[in-house]
């Protein structure tokens, strides 16, 4: 398996893969656990589903984005043992390469008045 | 461990058999972890909205479910390894899998033709007038189903009511499906009196049936009297103790069907009531009417498959397609006694 050198060579990712690495960002997770932080990230905007979730966990592996790291209960919801993930050190490179990416693009947006409001930008009541 | 209820336990079952739409070693390698995933989403949606939640977490991750086998049976395992499959991930729809269509296809032909709606022909004249020998229904499973306890709140299930053109199957034979229309349901009293319907002692006027026999026959026309050879274990059992002064009583749980081409059709009155249970559903629509005797439509014959092919056009009914056979409901007038 042969990874990319360079994390801009991933971008741009695809807003699942993205959202996932982000809420990886504080720590690893479960699958269930990434899928309620990521729909608390986009205030329910992005609801990942089961397949969603686990398809894009197999490519991250694959791509060397994230990696297991053991399985365990999680005291918060029941005894049963979770998979949990955490995110690798090209994982953080890819998602801080793909947040500056959208930044600069919400930079050029603004620069377009994309953020003004019509009427209110003209100066009319 | 906190308890599930029923709904959540059946969800998470049938979820489980839907894994098996992915490629094995995905299946393998995530399908227990999907799994505990859509119980705890389950679980957090009937916590915080109820059976509503419960049931939208469910059609989200059926639509995930379509979208995800999909893609994960057409992405070749080459592409996979490549660090590439990683932006395609969530954005590109790949093209379906040969395999996952034809899940898919087998899974709906499956349920949905089964449970939902089914496709009858109508090989008999007992309804003439309003349903047709060869015509070509498809018949809604799910209307008179019991409702369960999620259902109930998804979907108007109706009682059965007088008037309306049922599918249920021959108490006599459950082998066959008949379609007749509803004329008594538990509690009423009935007779006919020279081939009109007395229902709880009201004359019916029914504006959907037909005669075609001028004379009068003493069992058919002046039901329960007089005897009749076509009578059935069932029906004499009926005959013998659901008859109170001269009127037949249907007992709880069951109906008396009638057909609407009266003079010619073995019905409840020949063979009994129809249990609840028995009920298949009710007619929809008319898909197709082909101008055939009775003879065609019981069997599959070269004879009918040649004449489908050379009168496609000139023996189908156009007139009928696509064309709803509705309940009618019968006027009641005067008071006989």
């Amino acid at each position: 398996m042969s990874k990319p050198r360079d994390p801009r060579d991933l971008l741009p990712l695809t807003p699942p893969v993205f959202h996932i690495l982000l809420a990886l960002a504080e720590g690893e997770r479960h699958g269930y656990g990434i899928m309620q932080d990521v729909a608390r990230q986009t205030a329910n905007a992005l609801q990942l589903g089961p397949g969603t979730l686990y398809g894009c966990l197999k490519r991250m592996l694959a791509a060397g984005l994230v990696e297991e790291s053991g399985e365990r209960p999680d005291p918060a919801l029941d005894d049963e043992r979770r998979r949990y993930y955490r995110m690798t050190g090209l994982g953080r490179e890819a998602a801080r390469a793909e947040a500056q990416r959208l930044s600069a693009a919400v930079s050029a947006a603004r620069a377009r008045r994309m953020f003004a409001r019509p009427g209110v930008a003209e100066g009319k009541a | 461990m906190k308890p599930q209820s029923s709904t959540v336990r059946w969800l998470c079952r049938v979820y489980g058999a839907l894994l098996y739409a992915y490629p094995r070693e995905f299946r393998l390698e995530y399908g227990a972890a999907m799994q505990q995933v859509f119980r705890d989403g389950c679980r957090d949606a009937s916590r915080s909205e109820g059976v509503f939640g419960v049931l939208r977490f469910a059609l989200h991750t059926a639509a995930d479910w379509v979208s995800t086998t999909v893609r994960e049976s057409a992405i070749p395992r080459a592409a996979m390894e490549q660090a590439q499959a990683v932006w395609s991930a969530g954005r590109r729809q790949a093209p379906r899998g040969f395999v996952t269509e034809w899940v898919v296809t087998i899974l709906l032909y499956l349920f949905a033709s089964t449970t939902l709606v089914q496709a009858y022909v109508v090989p008999t004249g007992s309804m003439e007038g309003t349903v047709r020998v060869g015509d070509h229904m498809l018949v809604d499973r799910v209307a008179y189903a019991e409702a369960g306890s999620v259902a109930r709140r998804l979907m108007p299930y109706q009682d059965i009511q007088r008037g309306d053109i049922v599918c249920f199957l021959y108490p006599e034979d459950v082998r066959q499906t008949y379609v007749k229309r509803v004329i008594g349901l538990p509690g009423d009293r009935i007779r006919m009196v020279n081939k009109q319907v007395i229902r709880n002692g009201r004359r019916l006027i029914e504006p959907y049936t037909q005669h075609i026999d001028p004379s009068a026959d003493s069992f058919r026309d002046n039901f329960p009297e007089g005897v009749s050879y076509q009578v059935t274990p069932r029906g004499r059992d009926m005959l013998a103790n659901h008859m109170v002064n001269g009127e037949i009583v249907v007992p709880p749980d069951t109906f008396f069907a009638m057909g609407d081409n009266r003079d010619n059709s073995l019905d409840s009155r020949f063979w009994g009531f129809v249990p609840r249970g028995y009920v298949v559903g009710k007619p929809v629509i008319i898909y197709w009417s082909f101008e055939a005797p009775t003879s065609d439509f019981e069997g599959w014959s070269v004879d009918h498959a040649l004449d489908v092919a050379l009168h496609f056009f000139s023996k189908t009914r156009w007139e009928r397609m696509l064309t709803v056979p509705r309940p009618q409901r019968a006027q009641e007038i005067g008071d006989t006694r």
